[in-house]
């Protein structure tokens, strides 16, 4: 017997309110996730990509200055990340278009390194939060306490809405952060102040279908692996699919699109070469195809390319063609849908 | 404590619950019957963990079904199922359990420790949950349904997978509990002899039907107050004696003799005519006492009255492995036959 052993005592302290259930749920979840080195490992990289994109808002900032750093930058967004009207302006209006060059390059940053981050993430987290309490029927001990449901979700959701945070909120405020500490003076900070609440906005955007969608494989079995294999093959099946409609579409149409060139038809292009209406030219030179077909259809079979255009939608810089409101509809349905699926598999669960 | 009616609950086609309601006052009870009874469906309906088709009354003076959460925070429920949270050490599931029910973090901490040194769970609170032994697992499950000082305890075969040893501490704990402290624990299991040893009351349902409902020491009673006398050798001489004086007396499989009247005696006259008699027939009595029904009997005859437990014997089977503590007479053996 423990030294301390004192028998049972009652216990007569005040409780918690109802509404901090969700809380301790979340919490403990945040905790056991904490635990694994790999998570930590994975946080550490995915933040890295904001030296990448903070050296891209230092050299437009003093790419008045220096104008070979506007060259650079010029040709990436030009060519890399298709926004050739966003490269001319930096130099015809530099002041003008730093809301719109920071916003894009923020824009970049949530929609490539961090967009394949919260994949990872929500993969190899999300399996474990719903799966393992069915496999080991933890949901009887949750559901014996004064926890509705609906508060179970939220608190194992929230789990996911912190990792994901950390990924892609924090980040993204952060290189807003440097990027105004770059900045010559704070004034920019008039220009750019509402480019924290697009990322906020952008954030939920990203966050709340894609958590959704994964507590909803994890809900439907008690093996991890498949609901793993499940979230992993949504994403490239959506993107592979996407893909290849998009783009054999196109060649029917009229063959595959056309690389940029310099101005005589060969070497690298440079932003500076071409003016607004070369760019137009391009445009329209573009195969037919390429042109005319309706990528928001097949746009919604790829989580990857719906929640790409939201995003942009939010950022205010949606150069792709078709209407937001079908992808903000599924985004919606994904949500509302994989909800109201995790609900009903753990009420199923307590019934039998 | 718990005064709920009227409660239906069907899957499908099948009735698990048919008008239930049950009274039960504080101190232990036994809830009993054979395997598809509805007793795990009637402690989840009492959690709200299962919605029932109807049925309405209260539980701690709460209204039930209607604040099914508020009666949550005051009942502490050991589950029958091996459930856990995956991942977490012995320490931490059950300040979890204590946070989930409301304790701030370091009084959750605290109590924990507390209850765990109660349940006689040492150095391995420190171990993942996944490696616990099946005994181990029913200690830590006791712990996590104890840790938030519920006034009704609800336990789902709290002694599966213990040994005599841990089995006896368990029952102790459980009267610790309900006499000390004041809880009142509904103890669900097969096992009668652990309810004949702590239990006030017991209510057996068979068929979703409950078909027994009383104090355990009214339910032993005898139709004929008797009394058991266990003598040394031949007990022929004093069965004839007792005849000859207007007692009624059956033998049962050891030997024993079962008076029947003798009870209505006044207890100094009893022991005294009792010893008188056994003087004149030249008997040595070894042992006697009142007779009871013994659970096992009592139980049986409830559950036969279910005509599906009838037809299937095989729901039955447990039985054969428990061990009665009851020298009560034998099903087949009526007193005075």
């Amino acid at each position: 017997m423990p030294v301390h052993d004192l028998g049972y005592r009652g216990w007569t302290g005040a409780r918690m309110s109802h509404l901090m259930r969700p809380l301790v749920v979340a919490r403990g979840g945040i905790s056991l996730v904490w635990r694994r080195r790999w998570l930590r490992m994975m946080i550490i990289f995915s933040w890295l990509p904001i030296l990448l994109f903070g050296v891209g808002i230092f050299m437009f900032e003093y790419s008045a200055t220096e104008p070979g750093w506007g060259q650079v930058l010029g040709n990436l967004l030009a060519f890399q990340l298709q926004r050739p009207d966003l490269a001319l302006s930096i130099s015809a209006d530099h002041a003008g278009s730093r809301h719109d060059v920071w916003a894009t390059l923020i824009l970049t940053f949530f929609r490539v390194p961090q967009l394949f981050a919260m994949v990872l993430l929500v993969g190899l987290i999300a399996p474990m939060l719903i799966s393992y309490d069915l496999r080991s029927k933890a949901y009887l001990m949750y559901f014996s306490r004064p926890l509705s449901p609906t508060q179970y979700i939220i608190g194992k959701s929230a789990v996911l809405w912190f990792f994901l945070s950390t990924i892609t909120a924090i980040p993204a405020l952060i290189l807003y952060l440097v990027g105004v500490f770059l900045s010559p003076d704070l004034s920019v900070i008039g220009e750019t102040w509402d480019i924290p609440f697009r990322i906020l906005g952008a954030t939920v955007v990203l966050v709340v279908p894609t958590t959704a969608l994964a507590l909803c494989y994890s809900s439907f079995t008690s093996e991890s692996r498949y609901a793993t294999f499940s979230w992993f093959a949504t994403w490239a099946m959506g993107f592979i699919a996407y893909s290849v409609l998009t783009y054999s579409g196109a060649r029917m149409r009229g063959g595959p699109p056309q690389r940029p060139r310099g101005p005589r038809g060969r070497g690298r292009p440079r932003f500076e070469d071409f003016d607004a209406a070369q760019y137009e030219n391009m445009a329209s030179n573009m195969p037919p195809g390429l042109a005319d077909i309706d990528r928001d259809k097949w746009r919604l079979l790829s989580p990857y390319e719906t929640l790409g255009k939201v995003e942009g939608w939010v950022f205010g810089i949606d150069p792709t063609p078709g209407s937001v409101w079908p992808s903000i509809i599924m985004l919606i349905a994904i949500t509302v849908g994989g909800l109201w699926i995790v609900r009903h598999r753990i009420m199923a669960r307590l019934s039998v | 404590m718990i005064d709920i009616s009227g409660v239906n609950k069907r899957y499908g086609d099948v009735n698990a619950l048919t008008d239930v309601a049950i009274a039960v006052a504080p101190g232990v009870t036994g809830l009993l019957g054979p395997n598809g009874s509805g007793k795990s469906t009637l402690i989840k309906a009492l959690l709200g963990l299962v919605k029932s088709q109807s049925g309405s009354g209260t539980v701690l003076g709460h209204p039930w079904p209607a604040k099914v959460r508020t009666i949550r925070d005051l009942v502490g429920y050991l589950p029958e199922d091996d459930c856990y949270i995956a991942g977490l050490v012995g320490i931490e599931s059950v300040a979890f359990m204590a946070k989930l029910s409301g304790l701030p973090d370091t009084e959750g901490l605290r109590r924990a420790h507390e209850i765990m040194d109660f349940c006689d769970i040492g150095e391995e609170r420190y171990r993942e949950v996944e490696g616990y032994s099946t005994g181990m697992r029913q200690k830590l499950k006791f712990a996590q349904a104890l840790v938030h000082d519920p006034p009704l305890l609800i336990l789902d075969e709290p002694t599966t997978g213990l040994d005599p040893d841990q089995r006896h501490a368990m029952l102790s704990r459980i009267r610790t509990l309900s006499r000390d402290h004041g809880k009142s624990i509904i103890l669900s299991t097969h096992i009668l002899p652990d309810v004949q040893s702590v239990c006030d009351q017991v209510i057996i349902l068979a068929g979703g039907i409950v078909r027994v409902q009383d104090k355990l020491a009214v339910l032993s009673e005898l139709e004929k107050p008797t009394m058991h006398v266990s003598v040394l050798g031949d007990p022929a001489p004093l069965a004839a004696k007792c005849e000859s004086e207007g007692m009624e007396v059956s033998t049962t499989d050891d030997g024993s003799l079962l008076i029947a009247g003798l009870v209505t005696i006044d207890q100094g006259d009893r022991t005294s005519k009792l010893w008188q008699w056994a003087a004149e027939t030249d008997t040595s009595i070894r042992r006697y006492h009142r007779a009871k029904k013994s659970l096992e009997q009592i139980f049986v005859d409830a559950a036969l009255t279910d005509p599906h437990v009838a037809n299937e014997a095989s729901d039955l089977s447990f039985l054969q492995s428990s061990t009665s503590t009851s020298s009560g007479p034998s099903p087949d053996k009526s007193v005075g036959a």
